[in-house]
């Protein structure tokens, strides 16, 4: 099987001054390692606060670990590659209504992302922006349109557009979902699900949505502090979950699932 | 009699050169110690009708409503300072957003001793009642799961997680013991645990001190696993409302059932990655509301008829507006019933006139049921 991203003994240390309740200078995450196929998902659940986003933000170069390797394609995430790698793995950001410039069009949003990243001419960068809009099942004319004007969902599918639109084999999504509707969230889910069929697009996931998770996931993780406490196939973590926390996650949200059906 | 009584209350919003109808006709009820749910999308103004029943709208709004009553007392009627009375003491309201609705510039535990009524801490010197004060605030915010209290006291706002400020906020609305809790949604952003815990801790106090809750969220597990009742939202307007057993074992309105549909936790036989039935497009903005039945542009099942607003009808509480409800796809309205009956009792001729047969029909629900009914009276009066 073709591994795309292969993640080894990656750590990262962050510093604050103070959180939540104690007053503990710094915050760990990992040793965390995985590998990911083409055209799989891997799920990352957990609490709030065990370091999901910081997750999300090393693999994608936002933060740099302080040990660790991350491997795309069998090449290291450093400064040769980087203008490579920048494409080949993209992030969609947790709070996507921020992530958009709020005074120019999604046009020029994505006009310079390719302009950065690519040596595409005008024409040629015009069409492909539209075709992406088409794709992500957004219209042409949304070229022209601002931030303001989108709904939550078409703002979801432009940060999608985004991601997409250098043609990466790696996306990080954190928390897609979280702000959407349930009917969007669904048309949103089948998109992701379509787009992975067709274009062979490896996902890392970041959720809370274990009804979502179980829905679109090959494989899951479980952080908890900034540790790796468990992962594996989806369906085994959710049947037989070895640790405390997972256990307790997954049982509380199929105890909702359970009165659900016993009110029935 | 109710608690909280609405009846088409209707919201519009002066957006420059028209007015927009936010609220549409709405009309809810929560009864003393009932859960309802109030479902809906993001801009289908659930949020709005919290803002209408605690009165915190802006002037160039205008409200109107047959009903706004709370235990039999005309809400809109009253005075600023009566509404606030109540407000105080006996409806409480949890906010979307905890960390915003905080005071930022007062400590969490002078905000929440502050918010104790002083018929609480009974007589004594100053100090004796600091001192009660302040075991109210911890038993509270150890009722609400904040194991943590004095870390959580000493704390500003903007310091702590958003889920522990969240129950802050309930511990806060609960500390002067409401008759009703209105929760605009309260499990926002919250791993399953928690969620689950302050589920929890509102059912048990449904059940402890006979809370009624209005539960406002578009969650459906959480709702699903503890609301009596619930009311579905569609831009504005209320679509269905009924037992939410009822609404989940045969929904008649086709945006509850595509609603219930889109959560993949309820369909237990769901082949992992296969797709998620949806309806096509997007909750329109207030700017673009399609005339007559709001879903109308995006119901699988529209037709012509649908350009006009549908009346409320109900069967036994469960209330829906659709012409075409899914129970009963093609018999658009309830002309169609009389229609049917009309030609059957036209072949009666048992001497019988027909306006008789009118004045029996009305009262029953299913036609067939009634001509049943009609024709076995019929025969007891020719004997």
């Amino acid at each position: 099987m073709s591994c795309v991203l292969r993640v080894k003994d990656l750590v990262y240390t962050y510093k604050t001054k103070r959180t939540l309740l104690s007053k503990t200078e710094c915050f760990e995450l990992g040793p965390i390692s995985f590998s990911l196929e083409k055209g799989k998902t891997l799920a990352i659940t957990g609490n709030n606060g065990s370091g999901k986003t910081l997750l999300a933000k090393a693999l994608v170069g936002g933060i740099k670990p302080i040990k660790g390797e991350i491997e795309l394609e069998g090449q290291g995430l450093v400064k040769e590659h980087l203008h490579q790698s920048n494409k080949d793995i993209r992030l969609i950001l947790q709070h996507k209504k921020d992530a958009i410039n709020p005074a120019v069009t999604i046009g020029s949003m994505l006009d310079q992302t390719l302009l950065l990243n690519t040596e595409l001419d005008a024409l040629d960068r015009k069409q492909k922006i539209e075709d992406i809009l088409v794709k992500v099942g957004l219209l042409r004319e949304h070229y022209y349109f601002y931030r303001h004007m989108l709904s939550d969902g078409q703002q979801q599918r432009v940060a999608l557009a985004r991601a997409l639109i250098l043609e990466p084999k790696v996306v990080v999504a954190d928390e897609p979902f979280a702000a959407l509707d349930p009917s969007v969230r669904s048309q949103t889910v089948n998109l992701i699900l379509a787009l992975q069929e067709e274009l062979g697009l490896a996902f890392v996931f970041i959720s809370q949505n274990l009804g979502i998770i179980r829905h679109i996931s090959d494989s899951v993780m479980v952080l908890d502090k900034g540790q790796v406490i468990e992962s594996g196939l989806t369906k085994e973590v959710f049947e037989q979950p070895k640790q405390e926390l997972t256990a307790k996650l997954i049982e509380s949200h199929f105890s909702l699932v359970e009165r659900h059906f016993s009110q029935m | 009699m109710p608690l909280l009584d609405i009846k088409n209350l209707t919201l519009e919003i002066d957006a420059g050169t028209e007015r927009v109808k936010a609220l549409d006709k709405v009309s809810l009820t929560v009864n003393e110690g009932e859960i309802r749910a109030l479902v809906g999308e993001s801009g289908s103004g659930k949020s709005l009708i919290v803002r209408s029943i605690i009165g915190a709208v802006p002037d160039h709004w205008t409200i109107t409503a047959d009903r706004l009553t709370w235990k039999g007392q005309n809400l809109m009627a009253m005075t600023q300072e009566q509404r606030r009375q109540i407000m105080r003491r006996e409806i409480a309201v949890v906010f979307q957003d905890p960390t915003s609705s905080l005071d930022p510039s007062a400590t969490l535990g002078d905000q929440l001793e502050e918010s104790i009524p002083p018929e609480f801490v009974g007589s004594g010197a100053f100090w004796q009642k600091r001192k009660q004060r302040k075991e109210i605030a911890i038993s509270l915010l150890h009722k609400v799961g904040i194991k943590d209290h004095v870390s959580c006291m000493n704390r500003y706002p903007h310091e702590i997680a958003v889920d522990i400020s969240q129950k802050f906020m309930i511990a806060m609305a609960l500390v002067s013991e409401p008759a009703i809790l209105i929760a605009d949604d309260p499990t926002r952003s919250m791993e399953s645990t928690t969620k689950n815990q302050i589920l929890k801790l509102l059912t048990r106090l449904n059940e402890t001190k006979n809370l009624g809750i209005l539960f406002v969220s578009h969650d459906l597990l959480a709702i699903s696993s503890m609301a009596h009742t619930m009311t579905v939202l569609y831009c504005g307007q209320t679509v269905e409302s009924g037992k939410v057993r009822h609404l989940h074992r045969r929904p008649l309105h086709p945006y509850t059932r595509a609603l219930l549909d889109s959560a993949p936790s309820f369909q237990t036989n769901l082949p992992p990655k296969s797709k998620l039935s949806t309806l096509k497009g997007t909750i329109p903005t207030l700017q673009h509301l399609p005339i007559g039945c709001r879903l109308g542009p995006r119901c699988p099942s529209a037709k012509r008829d649908c350009v006009k607003v549908p009346e409320l009808r109900s069967i036994q509480n469960h209330t829906y507006s659709c012409h075409f409800p899914l129970h009963m796809p093609n018999s658009g309205q309830g002309k169609a019933k009389k229609q049917n009956i009309d030609k059957v009792s036209a072949k009666q001729e048992a001497g019988q006139t027909e306006t008789k047969l009118y004045q029996r029909m009305p009262q029953q629900a299913s036609p067939k049921s009634a001509l049943g009914q009609i024709i076995e009276e019929l025969k007891g009066e020719n004997e």
